[in-house]
């Protein structure tokens, strides 16, 4: 028995010194493909002239990075709360009930965002009804901080409420009929079962919505030049004062919005090993 | 009194059902694979909606209109254990109740702990436990609110003859303590003979006998070779 159990051998792990051949493979290909992503990074060190870290920049770029991350995060918190019972309404209903829903917000989020923009400024500026209305009650809706938010919620809900919706129905509906069968409201189902199951898809759906709505450029160029966020900070200052005053601003736009998605994700992939109560 | 007839459309089959169960009586729900068994128990619990018929317990109306899940007062255990895999087993077997009731119930939830043979695991994740345990932790979830009416699908899957008595002991000691209403679906016929008064047997979908058990035996003993593994 002992002769025949160690005659077995030990199935490898992938990527182990077994298949070496295949593992080389594997790590090359990524390594490729990582590096055809990473190549448009080589523009920070090419001849550009001496970056402008003085004068008008510093100022300029402190606001749009106060503008861009305070106000995005204000449309991220909208985004999540309009998006999400959205989202989860769609992952239950039925196929052909949520292809119907579903076509606006394709719509929506496959509009190209310069058109989505002029879109935007006409609907809700000051000839409409809507905008008018809104003007009056002090509420501009072109060129001021509520426009930079309502905007980045047109551009990046959508995203936001396809993603969502994958995760969420990927939660088996079984076990959300358990919870309920043990006394559970819908809300309380919610909380306990469907949100801690799909948490890293919603994380996940967030950053995307998050990426999308602090890149935009030519939605908020039409409808909230001011105030300038970074990516309407970086076009100004390429125009004004050329590629070497856009480099610091593309490093401090780096450094600060893209890791955020990164940690969300982190924070909602440890929360997920911790989640089994004591 | 659990009152039903029913009927459901399913792929293969279509469930017919009729029976009226007094309270804190048991019944035993067996017949081949696919004869329907799960289905009339996930009807019952509200998982699947009749096509047709009225559910009633206690005079309170199951279906037609359905009865919001979380108001049934039942314990359901279904035919797969859906365990929450993002909790650990005290978590799953105390998921039902409050956070206020847990003290009080805390002494119930150590007995079921002990004779359902939960200690070992307690803490271990659900996503981590063999098939057995998870049967035993779906069980134990199931009673941990002490429901009147329990429906019990394959109570027995996965468990070794040791464990099915110790099951079949506690469950019988429990349905006398709290006056539970029991309906048990599976194949293991003498084991539901410990269990219950009365059986029900369906072939592809319809009753083709019910009563006690001395009396359809003729019924069970005809279709058992190929049907019953003992």
């Amino acid at each position: 028995m002992n002769a025949a159990s160690s005659s077995v051998p030990p199935t490898p792990a992938p990527g182990s010194r077994r298949w070496p051949a295949r593992a080389l493979l594997a790590r090359g290909g990524l390594a490729a493909f990582t590096l055809l992503l990473l190549y448009p990074f080589i523009g920070f060190f090419l001849p550009a002239g001496a970056w402008q870290w003085n004068g008008l920049v510093p100022h300029s770029t402190a606001a749009a990075v106060e503008v861009s991350l305070g106000l995005t995060g204000l449309a991220m918190l909208l985004v999540a709360a309009a998006g999400t019972p959205v989202a989860a309404y769609l992952a239950r209903c039925r196929r052909r009930e949520r292809l119907l829903w579903e076509a606006p917000i394709l719509i929506a989020a496959l509009l190209p965002p310069l058109a989505l923009g002029i879109l935007f400024s006409l609907a809700f500026g000051p000839n409409a009804r809507l905008g008018h209305w809104l003007l009056r009650w002090g509420l501009p809706l072109s060129n001021s901080a509520p426009a930079f938010v309502l905007t980045q919620f047109y551009v990046s809900i959508g995203y936001y409420v396809i993603a969502a919706r994958a995760a969420l129905a990927a939660v088996p509906r079984e076990l959300e009929i358990t919870a309920a069968l043990l006394g559970q409201s819908p809300a309380r189902v919610f909380r306990r079962v469907t949100f801690p199951l799909a948490r890293l898809g919603l994380a996940a759906a967030l950053s995307l919505a998050w990426v999308r709505a602090l890149g935009e450029l030519g939605a908020v160029l039409v409808t909230a030049y001011y105030p300038a966020g970074m990516p309407v900070q970086i076009w100004i200052n390429l125009q004004d004062a050329g590629m070497s005053a856009v480099l610091p601003l593309l490093v401090i736009f780096l450094l600060t919005a893209l890791p955020l998605p990164w940690l969300l994700q982190l924070l909602a992939e440890r929360r997920h090993e911790d989640s089994a109560p004591a | 009194m659990l009152e039903l007839r029913i009927e459901k459309h399913r792929r293969h089959f279509q469930l017919r059902a009729e029976l009226r169960l007094p309270e804190g009586g048991s019944l035993a729900v067996t017949g081949a694979s696919g004869a329907g068994k799960s289905t009339l128990l996930a009807c019952i619990a509200g998982a699947l909606p009749p096509d047709r018929g009225v559910i009633r317990w206690r005079g309170l109306a199951l279906h037609p209109p359905p009865l919001p899940l979380a108001r049934r007062p039942l314990g359901w255990l279904a035919q797969h254990e859906r365990l929450f895999p993002h909790l650990n087993v005290a978590g799953n077997v105390c998921f039902g109740l409050d956070r206020r009731a847990r003290p009080a119930a805390s002494a119930w939830i150590e007995e079921l702990r002990a004779r359902l043979e939960l200690e070992p695991i307690w803490h271990a994740p659900a996503a981590e436990v063999s098939g057995g345990e998870a049967r035993r932790v779906a069980l134990a979830r199931a009673l941990a609110r002490r429901p009147p009416l329990l429906l019990l699908d394959e109570p027995f899957a996965d468990q070794d003859a040791a464990r099915v008595q110790a099951i079949i002991a506690a469950l019988l000691d429990w349905k006398r303590r709290w006056g539970w209403t029991l309906l048990a679906a599976d194949h293991r016929l003498p084991a539901l003979a410990q269990m219950t008064d009365q059986v029900l047997l369906l072939q592809a979908g319809r009753i083709t006998a019910a009563g006690g058990w001395a009396q359809i035996a003729p019924d069970l003993a005809a279709i058992q070779p190929p049907g019953f593994p003992r």
